[in-house]
């Protein structure tokens, strides 16, 4: 009985963390259109906010030499790239326009790419980045003890990284609770509505979906 | 004190006869003051030994050289506990040779059970600093083998540490490093073969087994249960130095090649008849490695620092100061 | 009798608070320096950090045990013998030592300081314990993992020391602490700096399909586009002998010795340990409740259920039970 109340549960976690995924992938897809000024002030709020919540781990990035990470979700238009060191940064860009080695004026020392749901869970502690890599789902390049320091870091903390992003969001804020209590029902009524159209409709709505998370060009306003 | 050159054990499964000769030659012609006897890697190969060992002992001693045991480096199964116990037993029991003077350890449980006698200390013990030398003088040892891995400036503390306990310090000078020890024979599995059933592959590499990368570059030898660098470390070139820090003793180990040669090349830079960069070229290229010095210059072992000596790579930069550090 | 004691690696406080909510028994961890084997970059604990461990885990009744198993650097024995009193300071329960001179130091500054012997001092007969046990008084033996399982029960039989034995995780194939692969590749080396296989001389490289993963100078492997990857270690590379690329030491294989459980209790083991300090607090906590669960069972007498959970995170999706069966040499 408490099993199967476990597994339930579970399923229901896993399923608010896809919309919980989806969504935010979503919203990386506006980033672009924000202009340079208003993305990079949004970061920085962001950091600010996390150094404020985990200061054991945002210490350490302050205290670490100088060195870029390139952080790129294959599966989202945007990538990032984190400063570490005194200068701690995070800054939004353009997946295409990020090669290793000089992104924006700035070298990457180390890139790690992977789809954007793996390098979130990643990010919060949630998967072990080493069976990832193992499985070759992520790919590392440059500088692996950065990446390790990073990784490491991270782990160390028990961080919700989308609760933090989303509660300086104003309205979001109180959005993302209620999602997660009713994902498992809006999922089950998604799927049970995407069953009910005809498939014409369904390619449809998949590509509404596609563009919303940034994957497809958006037309042109 | 006189600085004294030091024949470590033959560390490679060669026929007996080759074994009995290699000695009887070292006994008539190579200027080492000290010969280390035994089989220490492969308890398997043992019995082959055995049978010429009192021989060898008797030849070597006839000579003039003081004859060392060494005790086997994995002492794990039963078998191997007897036999080591045997060794180190306090009442001069059959194994040890008449003629013998002292036991090298080379695990803790011979160090336990030659504590308060005179003993040796083998290069396969974690000897890393000065209160470790301490503690094992306070048991009885005269004598030290560094590890291979020890870099100059512990070299320098712990021949000082030495001379102020009074026990003598040796750093190995020439011959492949020893690098590992494993439950796993590698020869055995090179062959497809497992080690109860091992058929004494090793036997047909009297120098080991090359091991390369998949790139092709040579990097390590394998040895049975032992790995060994393939590079050769050659410490000739250091040999001033070492003797400035209060190093008395200069350990060669054995390889399929002119031991005699290489005897009296370092001897000769012991005497300060030759030069020890003259003699590092010289001995280039008498086993088919290049030459290494890594170790003792706090980098990476395979490396080759100073000198006119071949590189081991082709990338020949050093290590720039953010590789070496340790990270934090 | 008494169970097995479950020992729990964590390299982080999220990673102990992991391990202790997991099931943990008792969990081992190092300070932030080179006093430790698993000096990684971004990993392990402050003296604050452990002040904390020790306040979760004692009011959880679970055990703090401090790793300071390197081999102290001639000339600089102090950050050595600081950390000894400082874990005796901070109150854990145990100190896991290997060199010889740092026991002695903690057996004459601290004789309530419950001393255990590291896995890396590679204590692997009876002789070599009892010098342990009657020089430091040492309690527990962590034994290396080049005994098989009939071994480990006539040791057993010869010493009145604990032993404790990994069950799960990275395996060395080399007896620990005997090994200079690293330090001949890299310079940096288990013994001295508390790293196997830095990560600071570690690049991936894309050929092609193809990913090759070097460690200093030399390529340790070169895995195919389909082929689950590796870190770089050194001893699970492959290499060329006879003109064969293989897994010459060992396979990019994962300990698990879940099945030997009754086995390893018929030997005389006090206790089981994890290896894996350097992992996320997702695999630890994966590993530790799995391994509670089995332990709790077979307690009680019941199956001990399968782990095919933790296929998915070994290294190399692949399994072994090493040197405790004769058939690995």
């Amino acid at each position: 009985m408490r099993d199967s109340d476990a597994t339930a549960h579970a399923t229901a976690d896993e399923r608010a963390r896809r919309i919980e995924t989806q969504l935010s992938r979503a919203g990386l897809g506006l980033v672009p259109r924000m202009g340079r000024r208003v993305s990079d002030r949004l970061f920085d709020r962001l950091l600010h906010l996390l150094t404020i919540r985990h200061p054991r781990a945002f210490t350490a990035f302050r205290a670490m030499p100088d060195a870029c990470l390139l952080i790129e979700p294959v599966d989202t238009p945007m990538a990032f790239l984190l400063r570490v060191g005194p200068n701690l940064s995070l800054r939004a860009l353009r997946r295409g326009a990020a090669a290793p080695g000089d992104v924006g004026g700035v070298t990457a020392d180390a890139v790690v790419r992977g789809p954007y749901a793996q390098l979130l869970d990643l990010l919060e502690g949630r998967i072990d980045g080493d069976a990832l890599f193992f499985r070759r789902e992520l790919t590392i390049v440059g500088d692996t003890a950065l990446i390790l320091a990073l990784r490491n870091t991270l782990d160390g903390e028990e961080m919700d990284l989308l609760a933090d992003a989303m509660s300086f969001a104003g309205p979001l804020a109180h959005a993302l609770p209620v999602l997660r209590r009713n994902a498992g029902s809006i999922l089950d009524r998604l799927d049970a509505a995407r069953r009910l159209l005809p498939s014409p409709l369904r390619r449809g709505l998949a590509r509404v979906e596609a563009r919303l998370s940034g994957l497809a060009p958006a037309p042109e306003a | 004190m006189t600085p004294s050159l030091t024949l470590g054990p033959v560390l490679f499964n060669w026929p007996v006869d080759r074994w009995r000769d290699f000695y009887a030659r070292i006994a008539d012609e190579a200027p080492v003051d000290t010969v280390i006897l035994g089989e220490i890697v492969c308890f398997k190969r043992a019995p082959f030994f055995a049978t010429a060992m009192d021989a060898v002992v008797d030849r070597l001693t006839a000579a003039g050289k003081t004859v060392w045991l060494a005790s086997p480096i994995l002492v794990g199964s039963e078998r191997e506990l007897a036999a080591m116990r045997d060794l180190t037993a306090a009442d001069g029991d059959d194994a040890v040779p008449t003629g013998a003077t002292l036991i090298e350890a080379n695990d803790m449980g011979a160090l336990a059970r030659l504590a308060g006698r005179p003993h040796a200390v083998g290069p396969m013990i974690n000897l890393y600093n000065e209160a470790t030398l301490a503690w094992l003088a306070g048991r009885g040892a005269v004598s030290v083998s560094l590890p291979a891995e020890l870099p100059a400036a512990s070299v320098a503390t712990l021949a000082k540490a030495g001379c102020d306990l009074g026990v003598a310090v040796e750093v190995q000078v020439w011959g492949r490093a020893p690098l590992a020890i494993s439950a796993r024979c590698y020869h055995a599995r090179a062959h497809g073969l497992h080690k109860d059933g091992c058929q004494y592959v090793c036997g047909n590499d009297p120098d080991g087994l090359p091991v390369a990368t998949m790139d092709g570059q040579p990097f390590l030898t394998v040895n049975g249960t032992q790995t060994l660098s393939h590079g050769c470390l050659c410490l000739a070139a250091e040999l001033e130095a070492l003797a400035a820090m209060g190093v008395g003793r200069f350990r060669l180990s054995p390889h399929a090649v002119d031991m005699v040669r290489v005897a009296e090349a370092f001897r000769a830079v012991l005497d300060g008849r030759r030069e020890g960069r003259a003699v590092a070229a010289e001995l280039d290229g008498l086993i088919d490695a290049p030459l290494v010095n890594g170790f003792f210059h706090d980098t990476a072992g395979a490396r080759h620092v100073g000198g006119a000596a071949r590189f081991q790579s082709g990338k020949e930069k050093p290590l720039s100061q953010k590789d070496k550090g340790s990270m934090s | 009798m008494d169970g097995f004691e479950l020992i729990c690696p964590a390299g982080t406080p999220a990673a102990l608070r992991a391990a202790v909510d997991a099931g943990a028994d008792a969990v081992y961890l190092g300070f932030r320096d080179e006093t430790n084997a698993r000096n990684f970059p971004g990993l392990n604990f402050t003296r604050e950090d452990v002040a904390e461990a020790v306040a979760y885990a004692h009011a959880r009744k679970v055990e703090v045990f401090v790793a300071i198993n390197t081999y102290p650097q001639a000339g600089g024995l102090g950050p050595w013998r600081r950390a000894v009193d400082d874990a005796a300071r901070l109150k854990v329960d145990a100190v896991i030592l290997a060199d010889l001179g740092l026991l002695d130091y903690a057996a004459g500054r601290h004789p309530d300081l419950r001393l255990h012997l590291s896995v890396q001092a590679s204590a692997a007969n009876a002789d070599a314990i009892q010098l342990y046990r009657e020089a430091f008084g040492v309690r527990r033996v962590v034994l290396p993992r080049v005994l098989t399982v009939p071994e480990i029960a006539r040791l057993n039989a010869q010493v009145d020391v604990e032993t404790e034995v990994f069950v799960f995780g990275g395996l060395c194939p080399m007896a620990e602490g005997r090994c200079s692969l690293s330090s001949y590749a890299t310079g940096l080396s288990p013994n001295k700096q508390g790293v196997c296989s830095p990560a600071s001389h570690v690049r991936y490289e894309p050929r092609g399909a193809a990913l090759a993963s070097t460690l200093g100078d030399f390529t340790i492997n070169v895995f195919g586009a389909d082929e689950p990857a590796g870190y770089p270690t050194l001893c699970k590379g492959r290499f060329v002998a006879r003109d064969t690329p293989a897994y010459l030491f060992e396979e990019p294989t994962s300990l698990n010795a879940m099945d030997l459980l009754p086995d390893l209790k018929a030997a005389g083991v006090r206790a089981l340990k994890i290896e894996g300090r350097q992992r996320g607090k997702a695999y630890i906590g994966a590993v530790v409740r799995a391994y509670r669960e089995a332990l709790d069972a077979f307690a009680a007498g019941r199956p001990v259920p399968r782990s095919a959970d933790l296929q998915a995170m070994v290294e190399g999706g692949a399994q072994t039970t090493g040197a405790y069966k004769r058939a690995w040499r």
